[in-house]
């Protein structure tokens, strides 16, 4: 097996008598997505930071590509084989995009490729902009296109698409799946459920300063996601005990809510067929298969947003 | 060398963005002092204006020079570090100090047409001329500089908030324009106040400079002084490079 791109070992991070990070290990196989999921304040940019070596850690380890960035040769090195889009951070306003990925590629050595990289993160019609005029989502994705500018074997992305409208987002997210097919490491964090899913092979949450879970997406919403369930409305419905592929349910008026073991798709014929057999019309038939934002919620005991947690109270 | 051109390009870059692109910036450091030349020069002006400005331009450019390093690069530091635009710096593989230098050389530059515009206004307003040796101003007009750069740094590396810089920048260099003997001749003030004075580096310097540049004085006159200049620079230095946080 390769030795892993990133090893971070039992990090703790105090600030003053705050502590950001709590004893957190983990370690991300060269060529894979990994993400950080979590709360505002649960501690992301605090461990992402201290693998880029803008934190120290207060205790514990941390190796990317067997190099530890609180060293200064090492650090040195690093900074050739990182990029890195920080959550928190400006650029002069007063630049233009394109004086910027030129100078910037001067810092790097590399050959400015200006044209090529804005247009690959949608922004070559922007390049005489000034930095300051740029909206927020355009500012990110010249952020981006700073971190992909040399090249780098492992990206770090604090919150890539954290205010980006939905062509932002697909500009990122076709990224992250072109940097994966050349074979590069990436850490990103995000509080967008859909996100993690979409992106992440492996997928870390984090919660309070700690790793509470850490599998792949499909791996964490089969072991905490819970049973889908089928939502509808059938006036004089009744439900048969005996029919086994259905768990538990619930009854309010004519709405019906069942949950199910196993294969939904069997569970909904054994409800159609019971309907049929009652002769009674099903209304307004809902899926509900569970997703990332149901194991998170079983596994923090809170929701990611309040948005996510007040449609889970509607449900 | 691509250390040299790196330097050279963010040096250009500052200069394009913090001045040619900022109005209130160009106003304020090329229209202001013109302007002081011309209110002191006639209104304070006991004796012939002539005299007047010749002390008046070596001030000014000194005063320049206080500023440079106290707003230009002191405080200036603390507000980049404060925008989180240093952090973003720091994780590129450019040596540290070639963001830094090139923060100084823009300064300088600026100081260069600050200085060249008093001289070239002074000399045809107010017939004043530079008389002494383009070597020996140039030494110690960039010994200045790097007096108050590296004084202005410790305000950069042990302030936090862009806000105390600011107002830590404002506090040094307006009153001690007036103490150092730019604008103020020192001997206006009581004998005993006036030797304390004296012991200013800025004083040291812009005294020295106005010797050098208006009257023809030799560097080795100012040997003691230069000397003290040195010290500064190196304790401001080492005080710097001790405390200077990027993040
Ligand atoms: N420099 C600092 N000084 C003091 N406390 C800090 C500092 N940086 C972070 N913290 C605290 O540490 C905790 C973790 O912060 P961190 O920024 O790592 O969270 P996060 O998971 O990235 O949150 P978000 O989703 O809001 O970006 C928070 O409680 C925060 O207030
Ligand atoms: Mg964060």
């Amino acid at each position: 097996m390769n030795e892993p791109a990133i090893a971070v070992t039992n990090l703790v991070k105090r600030f003053g008598d705050v502590t950001a990070v709590d004893g957190i290990s983990f370690d991300v196989a060269p060529g894979t997505i990994f993400g950080l999921l979590g709360r505002n304040g649960a501690g992301k940019t605090t461990t992402l930071e201290t693998c880029i070596g803008l934190t120290a850690p207060t205790s514990g380890s941390v190796r990317v590509l067997g190099l530890d960035p609180t060293r200064r040769g090492d650090f040195a090195q690093l900074k050739r084989r990182i990029g890195v889009q920080l959550q928190a951070t400006s650029l002069p306003e007063k630049a233009k995009a394109a004086e910027i990925l030129d100078l910037y590629a001067a810092y790097y050595g590399v050959r400015p490729r200006t044209a090529e990289l804005a247009e690959r993160v949608g922004l070559e019609d922007k390049l005489d902009r000034f930095v300051g005029k740029m909206s927020g989502g355009e500012q990110q994705r010249l952020a981006l296109a700073i971190a992909l500018l040399h090249d780098p074997d492992v990206v770090f992305l604090d919150e890539p698409t954290a205010g980006m409208d939905a062509f932002g987002r697909r500009i990122l997210w076709a990224e992250v799946e072109r940097l994966k097919a050349a074979g590069k490491t990436l850490v990103l964090t995000t509080h967008y459920i859909e996100e993690a899913e979409r992106l992440c092979d492996e997928i870390c949450i984090v919660q309070a300063g700690r790793i509470v879970a850490r599998d792949t997406a499909p791996a964490l919403v089969a072991a905490h996601g819970g049973d889908a369930f089928i939502d509808f409305a059938a006036r004089g419905f009744a439900l048969d005990p005996s029919l086994d592929v259905l768990g538990r349910w619930t009854q309010k008026g004519e709405r019906w809510q069942v949950f199910v073991h196993g294969e939904p798709g069997r569970a909904l014929g054994a409800i159609v067929a019971h309907a049929n057999a009652l002769d009674v019309a099903i209304d307004d038939l809902d899926l509900h298969r569970p997703g990332l934002e149901d194991a998170f919620i079983a596994i923090t005991g809170e929701a990611l947003d309040d948005e996510a947690a007040s449609a889970k109270a509607a449900a | 060398m691509t250390v040299l051109r790196i330097l050279l390009a963010q040096t250009r870059a500052n200069f394009v963005w913090y001045f040619l692109r900022d109005g209130e910036m160009i106003f304020w450091s090329l229209a202001i002092p013109v302007f002081f030349l011309f209110v002191f020069s006639f209104a304070l002006g006991g004796g012939s204006t002539k005299q007047t400005s010749t002390f008046l331009i070596p001030g000014l450019i000194g005063a320049q020079v206080l500023s440079s390093g106290f707003w230009g690069v002191g405080a200036m530091l603390a507000t980049f570090r404060e925008k989180k635009l240093l952090r973003r710096i720091y994780l590129t593989p450019i040596p540290s100090w070639t963001f830094f230098a090139s923060l100084v050389l823009y300064r300088m530059s600026l100081l260069a047409l600050q200085a060249l515009i008093l001289a070239i206004v002074g000399g045809i307003v107010f017939h004043v001329h530079v008389v002494g040796d383009p070597v020996s101003i140039g030494v110690i007009l960039l010994l200045g500089a790097a007096t108050f750069v590296s004084l202005g740094t410790v305000i950069g590396a042990v302030v936090r908030s862009t806000e105390s810089a600011n107002n830590i920048a404002s506090v040094l260099t307006v009153p001690l324009a007036f103490l150092s003997d730019a604008y103020i001749p020192i001997d206006r003030f009581p004998a005993a106040i006036g030797s304390v004075l004296r012991l200013l580096p800025s004083t040291q310097f812009i005294d020295a400079f106005r010797g050098i540049a208006m009257y023809g004085d030799s560097l080795a006159r100012y040997g003691a002084w230069i000397a003290l200049l040195c010290v500064w620079t190196v304790v401001g230095t080492v005080v710097s490079a001790r405390f200077f946080r990027w993040v």
